[in-house]
């Protein structure tokens, strides 16, 4: 029984180690580096999660339509040490400088993004080790 | 007479060499002497890892190379015409290039299609070569907003 728990200690383990490496992903590998984007936006949505928060934020094309956005941030940390806390921007417009990513959907790696109201700017510090 | 011809040849031949610099080589981003939004995970501007540059009296080429990016080159007019830069597909630029004195002026503008509709983006590079490194300066303006920054390379 006990060997039976210890095993499925390791595997859950090592579930999670690999699923953080797969969300720790290197820029390069998933964003294209030629394609620079801006966008204007409102935020709907927050993912505070580790190694980056996610910013959800609906941006409305030139035709009218609105896509939600999804924008890969710094890590929680990070941006707290900056000052953002999760519930204060919510609701709030935003305007956003990254990359897109290589796969065409409505994703961007922000470097840096900026609270319209406010002008506070928060920048993506985390450099590849 | 002859000295005063040869002082002057001289003097023409030391000007013109001034004002043609040569960036020929292949050059390598030096991330420790260039700016932090350059390199890693969350680029402000992108730079490339690796530039390779031919020069002649009348044109430059350039190579750009990054790691895991699909490369991007351009045959510039040193006139000042305005070229087509090879891009990666979807993606369509033009630009143009001329000597400013020691330095290099490049500008382009490119577009690209995205969820958000079309993108337009804008690039002003501005190249200088300083104790055998060259030095970009460049500026992303994209939807009103700009920004600099400024990367080294060392030549290999």
């Amino acid at each position: 029984m006990r060997v039976i728990t210890a095993f499925a200690t390791v595997s859950v383990g090592i579930l999670l180690a690999t699923a953080s490496l797969q969300a720790h992903h290197s820029f390069s590998a998933t964003y294209d580096g030629n394609k620079p984007i801006t966008l204007r936006g409102t935020i709907v949505k927050m993912g505070w999660q580790n190694p980056h928060a996610h910013l959800y934020v609906d941006v409305k094309n030139a035709d009218g339509k609105v896509v939600t956005w999804e924008v890969e941030s710094a890590g929680p940390t990070t941006l707290m040490k900056q000052g953002l806390r999760k519930e204060d921007f919510v609701g709030a417009e935003v305007i956003i400088k990254g990359f897109l990513a290589k796969d065409g959907t409505p994703t961007v790696n922000a470097s840096s993004f900026t609270l319209v109201e406010s002008k506070k700017e928060f920048v993506n510090d985390e450099k590849t080790p | 007479m002859a000295l005063s011809v040869g002082l002057a040849l001289g003097a023409q031949a030391a000007t013109l060499a001034q004002a043609r610099p040569d960036f020929s080589g292949t050059w390598r981003l030096n991330q420790a002497k260039s700016s932090r939004a350059v390199v890693g995970n969350n680029p402000d501007i992108p730079f490339p890892s690796q530039i390779e540059v031919k020069q002649s009296p009348t044109d430059i080429s350039v190579l750009n190379t990054s790691v895991r990016q699909q490369p991007v080159s351009a045959v510039y007019k040193l006139d000042g015409s305005k070229v087509n830069v090879q891009a990666p597909e979807g993606i369509t630029e033009t630009g143009e290039a001329r000597l400013d004195g020691s330095k290099l002026v490049i500008t382009s503008r490119r577009s690209f299609p995205s969820p958000a509709g079309d993108i337009a983006v804008e690039f002003k590079e501005t190249w200088s070569l300083d104790a055998g490194a060259l030095t970009i300066e460049k500026t992303r303006t994209q939807s009103g907003e700009s920004s600099t920054q400024k990367a080294v390379y060392d030549k290999l």
